[in-house]
């Protein structure tokens, strides 16, 4: 049996920007919403928080970043690169075993 | 710049977090914190409640700044583990750069013609002018060791945003480490050894090294408050 990565739980928030990313480029506060809509608010990272996950997806070269004056607002938008989407293939296969397992020791009645 | 960013700017400096690392994050907070008010002013509301709900939103500046260091501590390995990264790593990089270096003297002496036969490095050791040579490329090799491992780790604190009690633990492991390893060598013999003299010369090297990181946070925090004042 596969031993669980136990680092696989800091990898979420990872698992989360880089999915959202992968629809298109996004800048910081817009993530943030977008993970707590699409959520349907279960999920919130704290204000202004994401950015350190962002710089170290960045630093990894997962993401990269590039300042834009959009509508008159300048600001940082993030793009997933290649290494980003293998990356995200990764974590996705990953979420998906563990999310397997944890139902099936649920039972039904959490599935 | 309104007084909250200036706040955050203060206590990201205040618990050690880099500055140009200070810089990209409050700008980019500054920005999250102009598109809260914007979200705010979209709703109907004034110009002054947008400002005043975007901060409740984004909390006590101090709150937010050690919040961003918990994050950004989280989202690096040495940020994570900062007992092993600054407390164990140095003892165990530093002979295994030693070693490195010291190979690379050997690959360069190959590349250079010197040959790297047995018989050559034992006639080498023989001769005393070639033997003083090779004394001075082991013992350098020691000395770039270990202003290499302590430039890394004065680097990997500023990195991971461990903060300057981190740095300073791995400035000293790395200062008893050098103050007390003593590297042996004598014609067909060399060795890294524990030896209760204390090496005084060695000893500097990381000490300067960390002075001169922590010169260069003052720095750094000097020039940045200079900007937030301005």
């Amino acid at each position: 049996m596969r031993k669980t990565n136990p680092s696989f739980l800091n990898g979420v928030p990872e698992l989360l920007v880089l999915r959202l990313l992968s629809r298109g480029e996004m800048y910081g506060y817009q993530i943030v919403e977008e993970i707590r809509a699409q959520s349907g608010g279960a999920l919130s990272f704290g204000e202004g928080c994401i950015y350190p996950y962002l710089h170290h997806l960045e630093t990894e070269k997962f993401v990269s970043s590039a300042r834009r004056q959009v509508e008159g607002r300048s600001r940082n938008y993030y793009q997933l690169t290649s290494r980003g989407q293998n990356r995200l293939r990764e974590l996705s296969t990953e979420w998906q075993r563990v999310n397997t397992g944890v139902a099936l020791l649920m039972g039904e009645q959490y599935a | 710049m309104p007084d909250f960013i200036n706040r955050l700017r203060w206590g990201l400096l205040a618990l050690g977090c880099p500055a140009p690392r200070v810089h990209r994050l409050v700008r980019e907070v500054a920005d999250h914190r102009e598109d809260l008010v914007e979200a705010a002013l979209a709703e109907g509301w004034s110009k002054a409640e947008a400002e005043v709900q975007a901060e409740v939103r984004l909390g006590n500046p101090q709150q937010l700044a050690e919040d961003l260091m918990v994050s950004q501590r989280r989202a690096s390995w040495c940020g994570r583990h900062r007992f092993l990264a600054f407390g164990v790593l140095p003892l165990l990089t530093f002979p295994l750069l030693w070693a490195l270096i010291l190979c690379l003297n050997l690959a360069l002496g190959f590349a250079l013609g010197f040959g790297w036969s047995h018989s050559r490095l034992r006639d080498a050791a023989d001769n005393p002018t070639t033997f003083h040579y090779l004394a001075i490329m082991v013992n350098s090799a020691a000395y770039v060791a270990m202003a290499v491992v302590a430039g890394l780790f004065c680097r990997l604190a500023g990195r991971s945003a461990a903060g300057r009690s981190w740095m300073w633990l791995a400035g000293l492991i790395c200062t008893a480490h050098s103050l007390f390893i003593h590297t042996y060598f004598s014609p067909h013999n060399f060795a890294m050894t524990i030896s209760s003299q204390p090496q005084w010369i060695q000893t500097l090297i990381p000490l300067l090294i960390f002075g001169l990181a922590y010169w260069n946070q003052r720095r750094q925090v000097r020039r940045a408050l200079k900007f937030a004042v301005a």
